[in-house]
């Protein structure tokens, strides 16, 4: 299983260095990076005629491509565009900060996605199960951007009605957070409504997902036989039916884990948050091919990763996959 | 005769489906006793797997419900139980093997495991350890070879055979009273069934249990049953020791069911098999259920009208047709047919 685990991950390797290639041609070709010092009245001519010099943006793409990628290992995944200033600093604040944010939503979804697709798998056609899966598809079909103001809009009233601060609004710490466990605290609040967010339609994607498979195991054969045998209904949906159920849920949970990455792009705008996608944007928007690039390394990297983790767990689930 | 360990007494078990009521047992009566095997013979959607599944419970519920009846194992009635009385029963006084081995054990779970839960589910004080060397045991007899590394492998690297024979040690684990065989070798090759069926005997020597057999397979009634149970369309319309069923059937189905079927021990000429089709469940025949297909009653306003009751005939033979009394003729009449002599005094069974 190690050699299979290494062959994937060497794999990712030429992956990323095909996407960024491409993801590196269509930035360079869908603008001028330098309309953001073009646009300052203060920027001389000379200044941009340098930096087009020392970045060579008259050179073929492929030849700035190139240029870029030497740095990547030794200079930090290179500069921007306009300014002497490493990109890797930037990168590992954001991923940081969003990393708590999407493993705290996707934990929070996978374990209450779960106890909402049991309950309503073994309550079928039960009112339980048709709210929650009225609740899922509103869920589903919900834009997120709008729950988030929906979620902050019904903060402001609680404050406004009884005057009590139940949760921040926005940012990831407050002004004086404090340290150790108090800006754990602080930390964790400051997550509640965006990892709620980020997680509806996890949470309403998994629990379809663990229902349905939860339904078809529990008429199986092998847990009309773990009753025969005299166990009880509890530990026949946790050792016999819920463990098969689990294999296609954590399937579908870990190969979404990159979907979570582009969720939180979105949420990370409406909260306020110092994260990858709020710096994707930015660097979006000034079309700074180097950092976009960066980003998209990174991304393309954790997307495979959890590939190769969902499969690593389905063997780990699943006694009949074995990896050779 | 003693007392009989499990006794069904009119069972009607019915199920609700979107196009009505489908009575799969209706008044279904048997007794088994303590070391005797139990066959019962039937077709498909006879309600001879339903019967059974009634007594432990394992009827889904809804859309299955139990009309009327009783299952009395020992005297007490299994369907008046709380389910967690009736818990204590399963795996323990009567336990079950089911009919396809390939789907029956848990794919994630090691088989050892499996039969492991079974002993400590009713003995709690068992050590995994002292549990393990009882499974080990077990799979010993029923002839799974190295028992002790096959005890942590799991189903797939089981073959079908094998499999069964898990299945097997893991309804006899508790020495049940009753060990109910639901077509224990229909899923497996032909060279595997006889093998398998010895696995059953040795099990139920060594448990002593009452055996309830179920199967369409009048070979494996031949060689493993006692007494038989003949069911059509919900109903019992034979009863008899097998020696009785095989050689003078007292009932237009049995009979047909002999006469359709190639057999080692009776010489045929030809097969006459029972024409037409088995009856939709939702729309039954009027009166007797078989009379649609049967030759005996041809022509007879009787048996269109009126169900016949299970006649008993005395010495634990009953048939459930109201011409039972020529039945002697019917079989000379097949016997012509086919060239066969059903009642041959060779003891070929």
């Amino acid at each position: 299983m190690l050699s299979y685990a290494l062959r994937r991950l060497l794999i990712t390797i030429p992956v990323v260095l095909l996407s960024t290639f491409l993801v590196f041609g269509a930035v360079t070709a869908s603008g001028d990076p330098l309309q953001d010092l073009r646009q300052q009245p203060n920027i001389t001519q000379e200044r941009i005629d340098n930096v087009r010099e020392t970045r060579g943006l008259d050179d073929p793409f492929p030849v700035q491509y190139w240029r870029w990628l030497e740095q990547v290992p030794t200079n930090g995944f290179g500069e921007y565009m306009i300014s002497p200033r490493q990109i890797l600093p930037d990168l590992q604040r954001v991923i940081g900060n969003t990393l708590q944010l999407v493993i705290a939503a996707e934990v929070f979804a996978f374990i209450t996605a779960v106890a909402l697709g049991v309950a309503s798998a073994k309550r079928q056609y039960s009112i339980f199960d048709y709210t929650t899966t009225t609740i899922s598809f509103v869920g589903f079909a919900m834009p997120t951007f709008w729950f988030a103001l929906l979620l902050q809009v019904t903060v402001v009233q609680i404050f406004e009605l009884t005057g009590v601060r139940i949760l921040p609004l926005a940012n990831l710490s407050s002004a004086n957070p404090g340290t150790g466990l108090a800006w754990l605290w602080d930390r964790a609040l400051h997550l509640v409504l965006p990892v709620i967010t980020l997680s509806i339609v996890s949470i309403a994607a998994y629990s379809r997902y663990m229902r349905a498979s939860m339904l078809e195991v529990i008429n199986s054969d092998y847990v009309r036989t773990a009753r025969a045998k005299g166990l009880s209904e509890g530990v026949i949906t946790r050792r016999h039916a819920m463990r098969n159920a689990l294999i296609p849920t954590i399937t579908v949970a870990a190969l979404s884990f990159g979907g979570l990455l582009s969720g939180a792009i979105v949420v990370e705008v409406v909260f306020g948050l110092d994260g990858m996608g709020q710096y994707f944007l930015n660097q979006l928007q000034r079309r700074d091919p180097y950092p976009i690039v960066a980003w998209l390394s990174v991304v393309a990297v954790v997307v495979m990763v959890f590939n190769l983790v969902a499969d690593l767990l389905y063997g780990y689930l699943d006694p009949r996959i074995r990896y050779d | 005769m003693s007392d009989p360990l499990l006794s069904i007494r009119g069972l009607v078990t019915q199920f609700d489906t979107p196009d009505g009521t489908v009575r799969a047992v209706d008044g279904v009566s048997y007794d088994v006793h303590p070391g005797e095997t139990v066959g019962v013979v039937g077709e498909s959607g006879s309600g001879k797997s339903v019967t059974v599944m009634t007594v432990l419970g394992l009827v889904p519920q809804p859309p299955g419900r139990v009309e009327s009846g009783e299952i009395l194992l020992e005297g007490r009635d299994l369907l008046e139980l709380p389910i967690e009385e009736l818990r204590k029963i399963r795996g323990k006084d009567v336990a079950m093997i089911f009919q396809d081995p390939m789907t029956s054990l848990n794919p994630v779970l090691t088989v050892g495991l499996q039969i492991a839960e079974a002993v400590q589910t009713h003995d709690p004080s068992m050590s995994d350890d002292q549990a393990r060397e009882k499974v080990v045991e077990l799979l010993e007899l029923v002839g799974v070879p190295n028992a002790s590394d096959r005890y942590d492998q799991y189903p797939h690297e089981y073959s079908g055979g094998m499999r069964q024979r898990g299945m097997i040690a893991m309804a006899m684990a508790n020495r049940p009273k009753v060990l109910i065989a639901d077509e224990p070798t229909t899923a497996l090759d032909v060279t595997i069934q006889a093998q398998v069926l010895e696995v059953l005997k040795t099990a139920q020597e060594e448990t002593n249990a009452g055996t309830i057999l179920i199967t369409h397979d009048l070979g494996v009634i031949a060689e493993m049953a006692d007494r038989v149970v003949v069911m059509y369309a919900g109903r019992v319309v034979e009863t008899g020791t097998v020696e009785e069923i095989f050689h003078t059937p007292r009932h237009p189905y049995t009979l047909g069911l002999l006469s359709s079927l190639p057999r080692p021990d009776v010489d045929l000429d030809r097969l006459e098999p029972i024409r037409g089709q088995p009856p939709s469940m939702i729309s039954l025949p009027s009166g007797c259920a078989f009379h649609p297909r049967c030759k005996l009653g041809e022509g007879r306003e009787r048996c269109r009208t009126e169900t016949p009751p299970l006649y008993d005939l005395g010495g634990g033979v009953s048939s459930a047709c109201h011409f039972h009394d020529e039945m002697t003729d019917e079989v000379a009449r097949v016997e012509e047919v086919t060239g066969a002599t059903f009642d041959a005094e060779d003891d070929a069974t």
